[in-house]
C-alpha cells in the first residue's frame, strides 16, 4: 500500500522481481483523477521503463502492468487481478525463479490507497 | 446578515457553545464537521438508523461521475469518530424551548434493541434471523391467562414432483429421555421411517440406524414432556434457532442450486415453526410437508431456512404474504426485521423493527440475541429522552422524492418496468439489489431501450409542484450515461421540457452524454402503456415538428422531483419556523440560511431544491451562521484528549512487537485460521506477543491493547484485521494513549482483502493472512517515530476582493472573532453589485451595500485596503505573508492564517447586435438601470425583446451557461410589465433555466403575458438586424410552427458573466483556474469553497456565475471553513512528509519540477528543501530523486523494501 503510485520507482519495481515475483501489477487512480494530480501518470511512465528493462534483460515481456481503477470498483479490481494472474501463468515463472529453482506463480501486488 | 441574531446579542447571558443539527445527510454532516472542527459541540439528530442521507443511496454523482459512496464514506467515518459530535440516530427532536443563544432541546432516541456501544457491526444477527415477512402474529394471551396455541383447521400438503428423499447429511442425533417420556407414542406416529419403536405403556426407543435425523419426533413430542433430546447439533448450546440456522447453512452448501429441488426431509421447516416460532403449522407427511395454512403466521422462516427452495411462501399460508422491503434499496429487495441500514452505514449497528420482529411481538424466536458474540441485543430497550442545551439549531432534514403514483398516466406502481430515478440509482449501484446489473424488475431481462421522463412532480401546477427540482436534468443525464457504461447495448432517451444544466461544467457533461449516444427528445410524454405480455412500454408524445409519436421502450425511468416530507413539515411546526406553500423553509435573500425563528438556520434542500455542492456549501454557511453568535463560547463544551508523554526509544532498544490477529466476529475467523496465524506471528523475528481478539476494535479490546503495550513493553504494534481506512486512526490513538509514537504501527487487511474475497479457500486464505501479517511486521520493524509538526496559527484572514462575497465574509469572519484584511482593487467596495439594482424580492441592492459598508467601517477587527493589489504571497496554512501595494505606491506585508479569494466576475459585453454603439440595444444590467432611473419614455408602451444566451453557451464567446441570465431576464421582464402592463415583451431563449423556486417567477412571467419563444442556434436561428433606424428580428416560433417578425423598441441582451483577469493572482497563490478563468475548487462535490491548497478558500463569482443570494451563502460557507483553521491555536501536520537530506542533494531541480504542488525549493544552503507544512505526502519526489536523498515517513524505500523482501521470504 502506498499513498500514491507516484511513490513507486523503478528500483522498487525491479526489487520485486529480484525477490522472486513473476509479475507485478501497479494499480493507481483513474487517469485524470489522481488524488495527487499527476502521480499515476508518472507511475505509468516508470512502469513502461521497467517493462523495457525487463525485455532487455530477457525477463519480460508482459510481466509488469499498470492498471487504473477508482476506489469503488471492487469487481473490476478482481477482474484485473484474474486477468493479470492468467497472463503471468501463460508467460510462466520468472527466469530468476527458474534459476533459483523456485516455481512460485504469484504476483506481487502494489495496491494504492487513496 | 446579523439581523437574525440581534435579539440575542443584546442580552447579557453568555451563549451555549453547542449546536443541534437536525438531519444526518450530507448537509447535516458537513455542518456538524465544520462546527465541531471550529470548537463547537454538536448534537447530530438523524431519524433513520444511520447517517448518510440521500447521497449514500446514489450510485455516481454528476458532473464528475465520482462514486457517491466512495466520496461520502470518509465523511461518514469522520462524523462517526468525531469526539465532539454526539450522534443521535434513530432519534427525533421532541421539543425545543428557549431563545437564540440558549435553547433546550428534548431528543427522543427510539428503541433500537441493539446496544450501539457494544455492537461491532458484524451483521451475524441479520444472517441468522429467519424472518422475511411482516407476520400475522398470534394474539398474546393476557397476563395470567393460560397460553394455548391455535390448532390448524385448514391443511394443505405441499408436494414436490417426486417423493421426499431423506438425507442424513449433517444430521442431528435424536434420543428419548427416559425420565421425561410419558409413553404417549406421538413420536412413534410421527416418524416416517419406522425408526421409533413404541408399545402402549412403554417408553419409545429410537433406532439410530434407521433415523435420518428429520426431527419429526422432536416436533411431535408434546411441549409438556419435551422427551426428545438432541445431540450433535452445532450451536445448540446457544439456541435451537441458532442450531437450525447452522444446519441450514451447511445443507445449503451441499444441496442448494439455482432451481428448486425436491424435499430432502431435513425437517428444519417444521422444527423452526414448532420450536423457534412456537406456531407448529408444519408437519412432515408421507408425500411432503403438511401446512396448517390458517394458523401460519407468515413469518417466512420456513422458506428462508429451507436449504433446497422446496417451500414457497404462497404455499404455506392462505393469508397474503407481506414481504419486508429494504428501504435503503427503495424496496427493490427484501430485508430482515433486524437490519443494518446499508453496508457502509455509520453507525454500522442494526435496528430491530418493532413491527416485524417475532421476539418483540410474540415472545418466540430470540435467535439473534443468542448468537450475538458481544451480547449487544436487548429486547427490553425502550425509547430514551435526552435534553441538551444548545445555542443554535441547524435544520437540514433533507427531502424525499415525489410519489410518482400521483401521475397515474405513467403507470408507476402498476407497470413493473416503470421505475423512479432513485430506484434506478439503486439498480446501478454496485452495492444495490442487483449488484449493479441493470435488469428489469418485472422479468430480470436486460433492457435495451430505456426512456427517462423529466419533470415528474416538478414544474407541474396540476399536482401543486410548481417549482423546478433543479437536479433531475443532471441526474437523468448521469443515469443514462452510467447505464451505458454498465451495458453498452443500452439506448437511453431523455424526454425533457428545458435542459437545465445550469451549474459549473454541467453543459459539458450533457454534451459528453450526447457523444456517448444519450438521445435527448424535447417532448412531454402524455402516457405510458404496458404490453401485458412482454412488459414493454409504449410512450406517446408529440415531437418538435408537431407529429404524434408512439415509441416502445423496455424500461421507463421517471425523473421524480424532490419534495418536503410530511414529517419534516410537522417538525418545522414543532420548531416554529415558517414554511412556504410547498414546505420549504422561508428565508431572506440577504440571509439565505436564517429561518423565521432567530437562532434556527436552514441548510440543504429543506430550504429549496438544490444539488450536492450547493447543499454542502449551504451546510458550511449554516454552520457559520449558527456559530457566529456563539463565538465567545467556542471551545467551552468540547473535549480534548490529553495524551501521556511519548516514550523515546533508545537506539539499542530490542525490538518488541505485539501482533493482534482479529476474528472480526466470524468475518475473518470463519475463513482464516486465526489460531494458526497467531502461532505463526509468534515465530516472526521481533514478535514478543501475539493474540487473537474476537473484535480487536471493541472498547474492551482497545483497553486491553493499551495495557498489553505497557505490560510487555511493546515498541511496535501490528494488527491484522480490517481496513486501515476505517480503523487505523483508532489503533493509532490507542498507541498514543499508551505512550507510543503512532507511526510504530502497521496494519494488514486480512478481512476485505483476504477472508471476504477467498471464502471458499480457507487454507490458502490462511497462508495469505500469514504473509500479509509477515509483511506488516516487516514494515513495522522498519518503522521510525515521526514527529507531527505543530505550529501556531495566525487568527487573521486575508480577503482578496471587496464585492458582496468579500464584504459578507469580512463581516462574518469578524463576528467569528477573527481579524480581517479586506483588499479591493477598486476605490470602492461593492464590486458587481454596484451595477445591479434590486434583489429578487424587489429590495434595492444599494441599501444592502450601505448596511454592509457601515458594518465593515464600524468593526475594528476589519482593515480595509481599497485601490490596493496583492503582489506577492508566501508561507503556508496558518502562517501566510502577503505583500500588497497600496494607492500611495507603498508595499505593506500582511500576516494571516488563511486566504479567501473573492475576486468576483463581471458582465460580459460582446460587440454583437450593436451593443455598445446603439442606444436601444443593451444588456440586462443596463436594462435594470434604465428601469430604475425612469429614463424610459412613459408616454407609449415600449416593446422589448430579450435575447437569452447572447454570448453564453457559444464557443465563440462564453462556452458555458452563466446560470443567472434566465432568472435575471424574468425578474426584469416582470418589473417592466409592472411598469408598462400593456407593453409587449418577447423573450427568445434556448432553455429557460429558472431552476428551483425561480420557476415560480417564470410561471408568473408567462401569466403576466410575457411571450417566450424558443430558438436554437443550429436548427432554428434568430436573425437580428439592429441599426440606428430600428431593430428587426425574425425567428420561427416552435409553439405555432410559424415564422414571426419582431420590431421592438428595445433589444435586451442576456450576455452572461465572465471571469475577471486573475491569472497573475492564481499563479501567485498556486491555485488552478478552469478554461473560462474561474477558480477550480478542491473537490467539485464535497469541497465547493476550498481551493486545492491548504488554507485557501474562495467564494462568490470567482468560483463561477451565481446569484447574489448564492454568493452570500458561499461567503458564509467560506468563513465556516476558515473558522475550522483559525479557531485553533496551533495546527498539527501529518508526520508522513518528504524530507531532503542535504548531504547528497545535487541541486538537480528534479524534485522542484516533479512536485505537483510546487513545494520543493532551493534554499540558501544550496540544497533542495521541502516545507513539511506544505508537503501533501504523495511521495512523487521521493521516487523521482536521482540521488535518493529524499525520504518519506512510513512509505520510505526502507519500508517498501522490507515489505517486498518479506513477501517472498517464508
Amino acid at each position: 500500500m502506498l499513498p500514491c503510485t507516484g511513490r513507486i520507482d523503478e528500483s522498487l519495481l525491479l526489487k520485486a522481481f529480484e525477490n522472486g515475483a513473476d509479475g507485478v501489477m501497479v494499480i493507481g487512480c483513474l487517469e485524470g483523477d489522481c488524488h495527487y494530480i499527476s502521480g499515476n501518470i508518472r507511475a505509468r511512465a516508470r512502469v513502461e521503463r521497467v517493462y523495457a528493462i525487463l525485455e532487455r534483460i530477457k525477463i519480460g515481456p508482459n510481466r509488469i502492468r499498470m492498471y487504473n481503477l477508482s476506489a469503488g470498483e471492487g469487481s473490476k479490481f478482481a477482474a484485473f487481478a484474474n486477468e493479470f494472474v492468467n497472463q503471468i501463468r501463460e508467460v510462466g515463472p520468472s527466469p530468476i525463479n527458474l534459476v533459483r529453482g523456485a516455481t512460485k506463480t504469484e504476483a506481487v501486488t502494489a495496491k494504492e490507497t487513496t | 446578515m446579523t439581523g437574525n441574531l440581534s435579539t440575542f446579542s443584546g442580552s447579557m447571558q453568555s451563549p451555549t457553545g453547542a449546536v443541534m443539527v437536525i438531519g444526518g445527510g450530507i448537509s447535516g454532516m458537513q455542518s456538524a464537521l465544520d462546527l465541531a472542527n471550529a470548537g463547537i459541540k454538536v448534537y447530530l439528530v438523524e431519524s433513520s438508523p444511520a447517517i448518510g442521507g440521500k447521497m449514500a443511496q446514489l450510485d455516481k454523482t454528476f458532473p464528475t461521475n465520482d462514486c457517491s459512496m466512495c466520496i461520502v464514506s470518509p465523511k461518514l467515518v469522520e462524523v462517526g469518530r468525531h469526539k465532539n459530535i454526539e450522534l443521535f440516530t434513530h432519534s427525533e427532536v421532541k421539543e425545543l424551548t428557549g431563545n437564540a443563544g440558549s435553547f433546550t432541546a428534548t431528543i427522543v432516541r427510539h428503541a433500537r434493541y441493539v446496544d450501539v456501544g457494544a455492537c461491532t457491526g458484524c451483521g451475524l444477527c441479520e444472517f441468522v434471523c429467519p424472518v422475511t415477512q411482516l407476520s400475522y402474529f398470534p394474539e398474546v394471551p393476557a397476563e395470567g391467562e393460560k397460553k394455548s396455541r391455535a390448532k390448524a383447521k385448514v391443511k394443505r400438503v405441499i408436494k414436490g414432483p417426486g417423493l421426499p428423499q431423506p438425507t442424513s447429511a449433517h444430521k442431528w442425533t435424536f434420543t428419548v429421555d427416559d425420565e421425561a417420556c410419558a409413553m404417549c407414542g406421538m413420536c412413534h406416529r410421527a416418524c416416517l421411517h419406522g425408526a421409533i419403536s413404541w408399545e402402549k405403556k412403554q417408553k419409545a426407543v429410537i433406532d439410530q440406524a434407521k433415523c435420518t435425523g428429520c426431527g419429526a419426533c422432536l416436533v411431535a413430542c408434546p411441549e409438556k414432556f419435551l422427551a426428545i433430546k438432541v445431540a450433535d447439533a452445532p450451536d445448540l448450546e446457544k439456541s435451537i434457532g441458532a442450531a437450525v440456522y447452522a444446519r441450514s447453512v451447511s445443507l445449503k452448501k451441499e444441496f442448494a442450486g439455482p432451481e428448486a429441488q425436491d424435499c430432502i426431509r431435513c425437517g428444519l421447516c417444521a422444527i423452526a415453526c414448532e420450536k423457534v416460532m412456537n406456531i407448529g403449522a408444519l408437519k412432515m407427511v408421507e408425500e411432503g410437508i403438511e401446512a396448517g395454512v390458517d394458523i401460519c403466521q407468515v413469518c417466512g422462516a420456513c422458506v428462508s431456512l429451507c436449504p433446497v427452495n422446496y417451500l414457497s411462501i404462497d404455499q404455506v399460508t392462505s393469508r397474503t404474504p407481506r414481504p419486508l422491503l429494504n428501504r435503503f434499496n427503495e424496496g427493490l429487495n427484501g430485508r430482515k426485521p433486524v437490519n443494518i441500514h446499508y453496508p457502509q452505514a455509520v453507525p454500522r449497528v442494526p435496528v430491530i423493527d418493532e413491527k416485524s420482529c417475532v421476539q418483540l411481538n410474540s415472545g418466540a424466536c430470540g435467535t439473534c440475541a443468542t448468537i450475538c458474540g458481544v451480547g449487544a441485543i436487548h429486547y427490553d430497550h425502550r425509547e430514551v429522552e435526552t435534553t441538551v442545551d444548545i445555542g443554535s439549531v441547524i435544520f437540514s432534514p433533507g427531502i424525499e422524492v415525489f410519489d410518482a403514483r400521483v401521475r397515474g398516466e405513467f403507470g408507476y406502481g402498476l407497470y413493473k418496468n416503470v421505475l423512479t430515478s432513485i430506484e434506478f440509482e439503486r439498480l446501478l449501484s454496485a452495492s444495490g439489489p442487483t449488484s449493479g446489473t441493470v435488469a428489469r424488475p418485472g422479468d430480470g431481462k436486460h433492457p435495451q431501450k430505456i426512456a427517462w421522463i423529466q419533470c415528474v412532480g416538478s414544474r407541474d401546477h396540476s399536482c401543486d409542484r410548481d417549482y423546478c427540482s433543479s437536479v433531475c436534468c443532471m441526474y437523468a443525464t448521469k443515469e443514462a450515461f452510467i447505464a451505458r457504461e454498465h451495458d453498452s447495448a443500452i439506448e437511453p432517451t431523455i424526454f425533457y421540457i428545458d435542459m437545465r444544466s445550469f451549474g459549473k461544467n454541467f453543459d459539458q457533461y450533457v454534451n459528453r452524454a450526447k457523444e456517448h449516444k444519450v438521445r435527448y427528445v424535447r417532448a412531454m410524454v402524455s402516457r405510458v402503456f404496458e404490453d401485458p405480455l412482454t412488459g414493454d412500454l409504449e410512450l406517446r408524445y408529440v415531437d418538435e415538428s408537431g407529429k404524434r409519436q408512439r415509441e416502445v421502450f423496455d424500461m421507463v425511468v421517471l425523473s421524480v422531483g424532490i419534495q418536503v416530507s410530511q414529517s419534516t413539515k410537522k417538525l418545522a411546526r414543532k420548531l416554529d419556523i415558517a414554511l412556504d406553500r410547498y414546505g420549504f423553509a422561508v428565508t431572506d435573500c440577504y440571509q439565505p440560511l436564517a429561518t423565521s425563528r432567530p437562532g434556527i438556520f436552514v441548510s440543504g434542500a429543506a430550504g429549496g431544491p438544490k444539488d450536492i455542492p450547493e447543499t454542502v456549501c449551504e451546510a458550511s454557511a449554516a454552520a457559520e451562521a449558527a456559530s457566529a453568535s456563539l463565538a465567545e463560547a467556542r471551545g467551552s463544551l468540547i473535549t480534548i484528549d490529553a495524551l501521556p508523554p511519548e516514550r523515546t526509544p533508545g537506539p539499542d532498544d530490542e525490538l518488541r512487537i505485539g501482533v493482534f490477529i482479529c476474528h472480526c466476529g466470524t468475518n475473518i475467523a470463519s475463513v482464516v485460521d486465526v489460531d494458526a496465524v497467531t502461532a505463526y506471528a509468534r515465530t516472526l523475528p521481533g514478535v514478543v506477543y501475539a493474540e487473537h481478539p474476537l473484535y480487536t476494535c471493541s472498547q474492551d479490546s482497545q483497553e486491553r491493547m493499551r495495557e498489553i503495550i505497557g505490560e510487555h513493553r511493546l515498541n511496535r504494534v501490528v494488527t491484522s484485521a480490517c481496513s486501515p481506512t476505517t480503523h487505523e486512526p483508532l489503533f493509532q490513538s490507542t498507541l498514543q494513549q499508551a505512550g507510543l509514537n503512532k507511526y510504530f504501527f502497521d496494519m494488514a487487511n486480512i478481512r476485505d482483502q483476504c477472508s471476504w474475497v477467498h471464502p471458499n479457500d480457507p487454507d490458502l486464505a490462511t497462508e495469505k493472512a500469514k504473509r500479509l501479517t509477515r509483511m506488516a511486521v516487516a514494515n513495522a520493524t522498519a518503522g521510525v517515530p515521526l514527529d507531527e509538526l505543530e505550529f501556531a496559527v495566525d487568527a487573521r484572514l486575508l480577503i482578496v476582493g471587496g464585492g458582496v462575497a468579500g464584504m459578507t465574509a469580512a463581516v462574518e469572519a469578524a463576528r467569528q472573532g477573527f481579524g480581517v484584511y479586506l483588499v479591493e482593487r477598486e476605490a470602492q467596495l461593492g464590486g458587481q453589485l454596484l451595477n445591479l439594482q434590486r434583489s429578487v424580492d424587489g429590495r434595492k441592492f444599494s441599501d444592502f451595500l450601505q448596511t454592509l459598508t457601515e458594518k465593515i467601517a464600524a468593526d475594528e477587527r476589519i482593515r480595509v485596503f481599497t485601490s490596493s493589489e496583492v503582489v506577492e504571497q508566501s508561507g503556508f496554512v496558518g502562517s501566510f505573508q502577503t505583500d500588497i501595494v497600496m494607492p500611495s505606491g507603498a508595499t505593506r506585508t500582511l500576516k494571516h492564517g488563511a486566504i479567501l479569494v473573492a475576486t468576483g466576475a463581471e458582465e460580459y459585453r460582446p460587440e454583437i447586435h450593436g451593443l455598445g454603439t446603439l442606444g436601444h440595444v443593451m444588456t440586462q444590467t443596463d436594462f435594470g438601470a434604465v428601469l430604475e432611473n425612469g429614463s424610459l419614455d412613459t408616454r407609449h408602451h415600449p416593446s422589448v425583446v430579450m435575447l437569452q444566451c447572447a454570448g453564453s453557451r457559444d464557443e465563440e464567446h462564453l462556452a458555458y451557461c452563466s446560470r443567472v441570465c434566465c432568472n435575471h431576464a424574468v425578474k426584469n421582464g416582470l418589473r417592466f410589465k409592472e411598469m408598462f402592463p400593456k407593453a409587449r415583451v418577447d423573450v427568445l431563449y434556448r432553455d429557460m433555466r429558472c431552476y428551483g423556486l425561480g420557476e415560480l417567477d417564470y410561471r408568473a412571467a408567462r401569466q403576466a403575458g410575457i411571450n417566450f419563444i424558443r430558438f436554437d442556434p443550429e436548427t432554428n436561428p434568430v436573425t437580428i438586424n439592429a441599426g440606428e433606424a430600428g431593430i428587426d428580428i425574425t425567428v420561427t416560433d416552435p409553439s405555432i410552427r410559424l415564422p414571426v417578425r419582431l420590431q421592438p423598441d428595445l433589444l435586451v441582451l442576456s450576455t452572461g458573466m465572465k471571469s475577471r483577469d486573475t491569472e497573475e493572482l492564481a499563479s501567485m497563490l498556486r491555485v488552478p483556474r478552469n478554461k473560462a478563468g474561474f477558480f477550480i475548487e478542491a473537490h467539485a462535490k464535497l469541497r465547493p469553497v476550498d481551493l486545492p491548497s491548504e488554507g485557501l478558500f474562495m467564494a462568490g463569482t470567482a468560483h463561477g456565475p451565481k446569484s447574489s443570494t448564492e454568493t452570500i451563502a458561499q461567503a458564509q460557507a467560506a468563513v465556516a471553513r476558515v473558522a475550522t483553521l483559525l479557531s485553533k491555536k496551533s495546527l498539527k501536520m501529518s508526520g508522513i512528509v518528504s524530507r531532503v537530506d542535504p548531504t547528497n542533494c545535487a541541486v538537480c531541480l528534479t524534485c522542484v519540477r516533479a512536485c505537483p504542488y510546487g513545494v520543493p525549493f532551493i534554499n540558501d544552503q544550496h540544497s533542495a528543501e521541502i516545507n513539511p507544512a506544505l508537503c501533501q505526502g504523495c511521495g512523487i519526489c521521493v521516487a523521482e530523486c536521482p540521488a535518493k536523498t529524499i525520504t518519506m515517513g512510513r512509505y520510505d524505500d526502507r519500508n517498501i523494501r522490507a515489505k517486498i523482501e518479506s513477501y517472498s521470504a517464508s
